[in-house]
């Protein structure tokens, strides 16, 4: 067992050690140039000199390669992330954290209502095939998994902010309030649209795991050995079930910090997919650098954390 | 008994969920500017600092806490005056004199005085050739090589003295900030980390108070402001990055104004009682580039070049059409580089003034030496090879939409006369990297379809043109002595007969030239409802460089 533990955290290593070289890679590959693009809103003449000093003040004129590429390398490693280019003198790490607690509070807590409506629904669902559950169950996830999360939260807007005036359409408070109240009656909508789409997306999979262990030799030769419904969907079909629904929750759960862009966008949440797509119109390479980095370490951890928990619920796999 | 239970349990919970829904169906989830008399304001804006030395992503909020010494509402409207109550130019052109309003207050009760503009001038003035100069934010030092000195005579006289005779003085973007606030701030600071937190002291008419990056600023009003605090009770101003709730806000009555709106929205909006639409005529110009430094091996044909080429392809673009069909009639046509939104300048150049004819630009390209000769339906340059042109575009310029529909007609119209055109549609940092200078790695593009928001200054409306701005404002990378000696003429007159005839010969000259078409000068479609405040503004509901009308709106 520890040496299995041992080879899942020396993975992890690795996968960061290459994630924080891609990095820096990824980001200047994209066309555009940050200084350029943050000189574009000027209301008079911007003239070259102007871009080339800016480029100067952010080191972008020295050579990529060594220059620029062990500066990244060896601050990052030093746990310094730099300053942010877009939102001059904030420092990356501030931004992050400031952006955080409201994409945690969005996407987390969809993810926990969608685990508990998803995975429920879909073990039902699986357990009762054919039956009216499954049915409405099975249509309703996969219409909506596949409809687009942005879109449903432009529908929810438009019922439930514009048409009954009940609650907000867009921002995490009001300005002036300070209640949890108010937060929470700014986070329904978006937590709703988020929460709808994942949902599907579970009760598809759990369904499937379901129906698959329902079918399995040990299921009928449980049955055959007197044991109720209820023994045997506790003791085999549920454990067995959850194996894949785990995978998919902890997967889910790395892309947390990530925000849900679109989503976002539409309801003017302040979360870390609004920075993203802030910062990567910006050419902010500090900003994209800090929020990837952090996003392949919660992707890694997650997967470290579903590789245990498969050790736990499968005795092969250790 | 445990049915009995589990059913009064029910009727329990029935009544609690029946007892709150009168609540939930009668509360709004909004405050009403009506009951607060907080005007609520929504645009598509990103500002980034409140440090006006290190940005121009913050213009708005600036404008409405901040004087400029002059700048352009002062000049076209006589009850919009900023930091200078009035100016004058002394008759060697080089002296001018601002009087600053009598008695007037920073927002914190210090007083503002013509030693605060000074001060703000010297400041950028001194930073000039050093590592950390301020020249990239709004408050910058360019023009302020051509300023001899500025110094305050008194506390209500301000003497900008400069080199040469220039329009700088009234016509520069630096926000007068107090000295008290910002006289220990270092250049390295100012130019960097030094984020001015609210809330801010200006001279302005709301002050920013509290701002939440992406989210909204707060303003509230100015207790001190020359003609008297404001008659609300403050605003708050919504940051987006997408015109949807902007749209929806205003049908709920979440906001009282919004603009950044699509031409679909607006036409929604005009449909609601309630609300007024309109649109601003703003110094917006979108316009069709050729890469006239083709010949360098960056485009496809050196007959890119070839002044004859590019006016035959002018008479292929019907501005009509796509004002009607991309635009939905939100824009002005397009004709020379000067818009009709700078007045003073603005020409129809109705003598020399290209048609729409398919069959005259097919006339001219013949006659030009662009013909098809092989009878391919795709004409040859002159050096006989046939050429596909590839045309590059952004979805955006600025807050306004980029219509895709513009580039496609223009690439029908190019087929139609044997010229065909491939498009490739780019985000804005692929395009500016594509449209940067030859010697930066740009130029590899045939034709760019763009646009551009500049002041109405002269030089500002000529930079499309300048030798000095290729790989910034100069797209086309087209160069012309001739072009050039104007520009620099015109930023060394004073006299506005003198600017608008320099402005005149530049503009026909670059149009006959055509390195660029203009497509049209598209509007800013902007709304407000009617039921909390009232004295919008008639023309343009807010003005798109001051404060007007926000420090005169009133409670209904």
């Amino acid at each position: 067992m520890s040496q299995h533990i041992g080879r899942i955290l020396f993975r992890a290593f690795v996968t960061l050690l290459m994630v924080t070289t891609l990095n820096f890679i990824l980001f200047r590959v994209i066309p555009g140039d940050p200084s350029a693009l943050l000189l574009s809103g000027a209301r008079i003449s911007v003239t070259p000199e102007q871009i080339e000093a800016q480029r100067q003040s952010w080191g972008l004129d020295r050579p990529l390669f060594p220059d620029q590429v062990v500066d990244y390398l060896s601050a990052t490693l030093r746990g310094d992330f730099g300053y942010s280019f877009k939102f001059r003198g904030r420092h990356v790490v501030d931004l992050i954290l400031e952006r955080l607690p409201a994409t945690i509070a969005l996407v987390g807590l969809a993810q926990l209502i969608a685990i508990v409506c998803g995975v429920m629904l879909g073990l039902y669902a699986g357990w009762r095939r054919g039956g009216a559950v499954d049915h409405v169950a099975t249509g309703a996830s996969l219409a909506l998994y596949s409809t687009p999360s942005f879109w449903v939260a432009m529908i929810l807007v438009v019922i439930f902010s514009t048409a009954l005036g009940w609650l907000p359409g867009y921002g995490a408070y009001s300005p002036g309030a300070n209640s949890l109240l108010d937060y929470l009656r700014h986070l329904a909508l978006p937590v709703t649209a988020v929460a709808l789409g994942l949902i599907g997306q579970y009760v598809v999979v759990a369904r499937a795991a379901m129906s698959d262990v329902v079918s399995e030799d040990y299921m009928v030769t449980a049955r055959a050995k007197g044991l109720t419904n209820g023994q045997m969907l506790m003791r085999h079909a549920f454990r067995n079930a959850m194996l894949p629904v785990v995978t998919l929750i902890t997967l889910n759960l790395g892309y947390v910090v990530a925000g849900a862009i679109t989503v976002e966008a539409v309801f003017a949440w302040p979360g870390v997919g609004g920075l993203t797509v802030e910062a990567l119109n910006a050419r902010d390479y500090p900003v994209l650098q800090g929020i990837f980095l952090l996003l392949g370490a919660s992707i890694v951890v997650a997967n470290l954390m579903a590789d245990l928990a498969y050790g736990l619920l499968d005795p092969r796999v250790r | 008994m445990k049915e009995w239970s589990l059913n009064r349990r029910a009727v329990v919970k029935a009544l609690l969920l029946g007892s709150a829904a009168p609540w939930v169906m009668n509360s709004r989830a909004f405050a009403s500017s009506c009951d607060d008399h907080i005007v609520r304001l929504a645009g598509i804006y990103a500002p980034d600092t409140m440090n006006p030395f290190a940005t121009w992503s913050s213009f708005r909020p600036f404008v409405y806490t901040y004087d400029f010494l002059v700048n352009v509402d002062a000049q076209r409207h006589p009850d919009r005056k900023g930091f200078a109550k009035e100016w004058f130019v002394a008759d060697d052109n080089l002296t001018w004199t601002f009087k600053i309003w009598p008695g007037m207050k920073w927002s914190d009760g210090q007083p503002a005085t013509a030693r605060d503009a000074a001060f703000t001038y010297n400041y950028l003035l001194g930073s000039i050739g050093k590592p950390d100069e301020l020249n990239v934010g709004q408050s910058s030092t360019e023009g302020m090589q051509d300023v001899e000195s500025v110094k305050a005579l008194d506390d209500e006289t301000l003497q900008i003295v400069t080199k040469v005779p220039t329009r700088w003085p009234i016509d520069n973007y630096v926000v007068m900030v107090p000295e008290h606030i910002w006289k220990d701030i270092s250049y390295a600071d100012a130019r960097g980390t030094f984020r001015n937190d609210p809330p801010l002291v200006g001279t302005g008419p709301m002050i920013v108070a509290e701002f939440q990056q992406g989210q909204f600023i707060r303003f509230t009003p100015n207790p001190n402001f020359r003609k008297g605090r404001p008659a609300t009770a403050g605003m708050i101003l919504y940051l987006f990055n997408t015109a949807d709730p902007i749209a929806q806000g205003l049908k709920s009555g979440s906001l009282d104004y919004g603009l950044s709106l699509t031409a679909a929205q607006w036409a929604d909006l005009s449909k609601d009682s309630g609300i007024v639409v309109g649109q601003q005529r703003i110094e917006q110009r979108n316009y069709l580039a050729f890469n006239t430094a083709s010949g360098q091996g960056t485009g496809r044909t050196k007959a890119l070049q070839d002044p004859a080429f590019r006016d035959a392809i002018g008479y292929a673009i019907d501005q009509k059409v796509i004002i009607d069909r991309a635009m939905r009639g939100h824009a002005d046509p397009g004709v020379g580089i000067v818009m009709p939104a700078a007045a003073d300048y603005y020409s129809d150049l109705s003598d020399i003034r290209r048609h729409f004819d398919l069959t005259e630009a097919g006339r001219r390209l013949d006659a030009a030496g662009y013909r098809d000769t092989n009878g391919d339906g795709v004409r040859e340059d002159k050096q006989g090879n046939s050429f596909q042109l590839d045309l590059i575009t952004g979805t955006a310029s600025g807050t306004l939409e980029m219509p895709i529909a513009a580039v496609q007609l223009i690439a029908g119209w190019l087929g139609q006369i044997g010229i065909p055109v491939s498009v490739t549609q780019l985000d804005s940092g692929a395009l500016i990297a594509r449209t940067a200078s030859p010697a930066k790695g740009g130029g590899g593009w045939d034709l760019l379809v763009a646009g551009t928001w500049l002041s109405p200054m002269p030089h500002d409306l000529l930079g499309l043109g300048s030798s000095k701005q290729i790989g910034s404002g100069n797209t086309s990378y087209w160069t012309n002595d001739k072009f050039d000696g104007l520009l620099s003429e015109a930023d060394r007159t004073v006299d506005p007969n003198k600017s608008k005839e320099l402005v005149d010969q530049a503009t026909r000259l670059i149009y006959t030239e055509a390195p660029y078409i203009m497509l049209c000068y598209p509007f800013f479609l902007e709304a407000y409802r009617k039921d909390c405040f009232e004295g919008w503004g008639t023309q343009d509901a807010i003005s798109a460089w001051g404060s007007f009308p926000l420090d005169r709106l009133r409670s209904i």
